[in-house]
């Protein structure tokens, strides 16, 4: 494991800006110098290699930044989540003629998936759009492939049936070359675009954002302006999603949403 | 939300996997309150676990037990424990950070990715100790503590019920203090008071 100190975690993010204009120093610093470290071990480079390396600019520094800004997800993370979206939010939302909801932070298209699974087991995949946006374009473009491993299928399955799942998850793929590929079916009703949830701006009105684990990479000012954002994304009684571990605390939002779960992080724009 | 004491902020890190929650609840009952440090306990754990520690072992200790929320500051006299399907991290504002990448050993919460984070925050470590479990995580965290010269603590592999975590710990550094069978909780309370 190559381990580096947080004084050259700040040269890299200086370095970083000058290349590419990209800026890291709103990220949360604990985890971004454990990705760094991930990086550089995965690599086998130590640090003055990668300031080296990444002095060619371009594809260098831009592969760095996809890196350390990758999410990790699964479907169905999180199975009692899904459950209560669709119990909770579902019945509200069935009223709407047609409904937007916003998967932010999307990765490799996990989540978004799973919300286009329940919108059709719910019966409200036909008015539903999902967008579904992430910074990383080498991650959207896995996300639109839409192909998982089996040993991943594995995981999404259990959790799919936890989450009270009406049918198999098997409905929605099919294995070509021991590899899984999601239904066209599916992912018609999901657009995948770039979005930089800290630094682009508000590009539609939804009823629906989740955004799980997503913000807990960013630091407190960060968080409070990616709030903002999102606040400003949500029509009004429409439900904002956050990861387990986290809430709206220190968000500067909080009094506009009332809790529909504390535990599983559902909340309600009311004003 | 400042540290109540005038000490500054000090770390006790505590990490295991299989075979070691006994020994966790062993310790738990050593500890009362106050206590001038805080106390991270990280356990492998499922992560469909749904069992929340602070309840389970509630009567053990009469110390604040929490799973923290991300950003929490990190206090003395209270104890923490990991949460499943996260690692935490420990900032060098002396606040917790959740973090879902990789699994480390197959394992999130890892020991590793605490014990690392902690040795690098800058905040001194009273002790840190490893005990039973069949993974080498940790091994590489527990070193780093000792490197920046802080006491660590390793369990002796011969009698923890699976050998492989500290065997693997006292195998990339062999400077680490052995708990030994003999005197075990003994020597544990020592460090701790």
């Amino acid at each position: 494991m190559v381990i580096i100190e947080y004084s050259e975690l700040e040269m890299l993010i200086v370095r970083v800006r000058e290349i590419s204009g990209f800026d890291f120093s709103g990220y949360a610093k604990p985890s971004l110098l454990r990705s760094t470290s991930r990086y550089l071990t995965k690599h086998a480079m130590n640090l003055k290699e990668l300031f080296v390396y990444i002095e060619q600019g371009g594809r260098a520094v831009y592969d760095l930044i996809q890196e350390l800004t990758v999410n990790y997800s699964e479907m169905f993370r999180d199975p009692d989540y899904f459950k209560k979206v669709k119990t909770e939010v579902f019945n509200y939302l069935d009223s709407y003629p047609a409904l937007r909801f916003w998967v932010a932070g999307c990765a490799s298209g996990e989540e978004a998936f799973s919300m286009a699974i329940l919108l059709k087991e719910a019966g409200l995949q036909d008015k539903s759009l999902i967008y579904a946006t992430d910074l990383s374009n080498k991650v959207l473009t896995a996300a639109r492939e839409g192909v998982f491993t089996l040993g991943n299928i594995r995981t999404f399955s259990e959790n799919y049936l936890q989450a009270a799942g009406t049918g198999s998850l098997s409905d929605y793929y099919h294995v070509a070359y021991n590899r899984a590929v999601i239904a066209p079916e599916l992912r018609k009703n999901i657009i995948f675009s770039l979005h930089d949830l800290t630094g682009d701006g508000v590009f539609n009105e939804f009823q629906f954002i989740s955004c799980r684990n997503v913000m807990i990479y960013f630091s407190l000012e960060l968080r409070q302006k990616v709030f903002r954002l999102l606040y400003d994304s949500l029509s009004l009684l429409g439900f904002l999603c956050l990861g387990k571990r986290e809430t709206l605390r220190y968000s500067g939002i909080e009094q506009n949403f009332k809790i529909i779960d504390s535990e599983l992080n559902i909340y309600q724009k009311i004003k | 939300m400042k540290a109540q004491s005038d000490e500054p902020l000090s770390l006790v890190l505590l990490g295991g996997s299989s075979g070691s929650f006994t020994i966790f609840e062993e310790i738990l009952k050593i500890l009362k309150n106050p206590v001038p440090y805080a106390l991270v306990f990280i356990i492998h754990r499922r992560k469909d676990s749904t069992a929340v520690l602070p309840e389970i072992f509630r009567n053990k200790t009469n110390i604040a037990m929490k799973e923290p929320i991300h950003l929490e500051l990190v206090q003395p006299n209270h104890i923490y424990f990991g949460y499943p399907d996260y690692h935490l991290l420990i900032g060098p504002d002396g606040r917790f950070y959740y973090d879902c990448s990789e699994k480390d050993f197959f394992s999130r919460p890892s020991i590793d990715a605490t014990f690392i984070s902690a040795s690098l925050s800058g905040i001194p470590v009273k002790a840190a100790m490893l005990f039973s479990g069949s993974s080498a995580d940790g091994a590489f965290g527990i070193k780093l503590i000792a490197q920046k010269g802080f006491p660590t603590y390793v369990q002796d592999p011969a009698y923890a019920d699976s050998p492989r975590m500290p065997a693997e710990a006292i195998r990339q550094y062999d400077n680490h203090h052995v708990l030994l069978e003999k005197g075990f909780y003994k020597m544990i309370r020592e460090v701790l008071y």
